[in-house]
């Protein structure tokens, strides 16, 4: 029976297709042979719409050429990318400098390649990455200008009438880090044939 | 109490006491009338600011976290979505930006926003949690089928 039901649909949905290429609606005119049943199951037609599927590739492709377009002729405008450092995100541009707190190995006048972008935007367009965006679409190179400790602080805790009073001061480390360059290298939906062994030693 | 001649540096002249009194009389040498001359008073003060100093450190992370927030929930408003919906989308799209970045991008990079937005959205739509009766379908988002 059920396969039956399934070629009366088949059949319905070839019917609704004749009259309409868009979401099929409830009023459409259900031959009465079909409500025979109609107890047991729902006789309306399941929503249904045409899809082109070359549509979609279509704006696909459009807006990726757009982007390389836009990148080779130079007129995305000031980038900004979103960067993982030292176990904090920064959205960073040209010309900035980061402050990371804590201990950090690289030394004053380190030329640093922040590789862990998570997004990378224009004026017009924004890459997001799950979670980072493909290795070598972006440049943000940095230099390191300062590595100093912070101001004294101090921590001084004190309750009344208990003679409890106590003091300590301390800094943290601090490196200053100046981003040089954010840009866009390379094509967009063009993958590398090889991944994954920029950073291998072989 | 302002020591602007280096000659109180050159050596410790003077009993401990005047020592001990100078150091609170620095901190407070900012301050009007008895509490900037009197020792007695001045320490009561000075004491009190540095337990403020300390504790306000603290307060200062909470309140740009509360700003944050704030910040994020507006954009999300703005596109009709829930907080937390944001978050779940994003984090099934493996897409791992956080509160501080998210925040920033809210306010200072709408377009930006608005595409996460999306982004979470479709998510939403597509794995069927959170608020998805209430939600629109974001128009003109292609996944491609890579959503997953």
């Amino acid at each position: 029976m059920s396969g039956l039901i399934r070629q009366f649909c088949n059949k319905l949905s070839s019917f609704t297709k004749c009259y309409s290429n868009v979401i099929a609606r409830d009023n459409i005119n259900i031959p009465s042979i079909l409500s025979f049943h109609s107890r047991f199951y729902s006789n309306t037609p399941t929503l249904h719409e045409i899809v082109d599927p070359n549509k979609d590739k279509f704006i696909t492709e459009e807006i990726i050429k757009n982007v390389n377009q836009q990148v080779s002729q130079g007129t995305q405008g000031r980038l900004f990318a979103v960067v993982h450092v030292a176990g904090k995100q920064f959205k960073v541009t040209e010309g900035d400098v980061l402050i990371i707190e804590g201990y950090w190995p690289p030394n004053v006048g380190d030329k640093i390649s922040l590789d862990k972008v998570l997004l990378l935007g224009g004026s017009d367009f924004t890459l997001v990455g799950r979670p980072l965006i493909q290795n070598g679409l972006a440049n943000v190179h940095a230099t390191v200008i300062e590595k100093m400790l912070s101001h004294t602080k101090t921590h001084f805790r004190k309750k009344r009438r208990k003679q409890y009073k106590r003091i300590n001061f301390y800094r943290i480390q601090q490196t200053m880090l100046r981003i040089n360059k954010v840009e866009f290298v390379g094509q967009l939906n063009k993958p590398p044939d090889v991944s994954g062994l920029e950073y291998v030693i072989l | 109490m302002v020591f602007t001649t280096i000659v109180n540096c050159v050596r410790a002249r003077g009993p401990d006491e005047f020592w001990r009194k100078r150091r609170i009389f620095k901190l407070a040498a900012h301050y009007i009338g008895r509490r900037r001359n009197c020792y007695t008073v001045a320490i009561k003060i000075v004491h009190r600011a540095l337990v403020y100093a300390t504790k306000g450190r603290q307060l200062r992370k909470q309140d740009i976290t509360e700003l944050r927030n704030a910040r994020i929930i507006a954009g999300c408003e703005q596109h009709g979505l829930n907080f937390n919906d944001l978050r779940e989308g994003l984090l099934r799209c493996n897409i791992m930006l956080n509160r501080k970045t998210l925040a920033d991008l809210a306010a200072w990079e709408p377009y930006s926003f608005k595409a996460l937005t999306d982004i979470a959205k479709q998510k939403t739509k597509e794995d069927g949690f959170g608020s998805v009766k209430d939600l629109q379908a974001p128009v003109g988002v292609i996944t491609r089928g890579m959503s997953k």
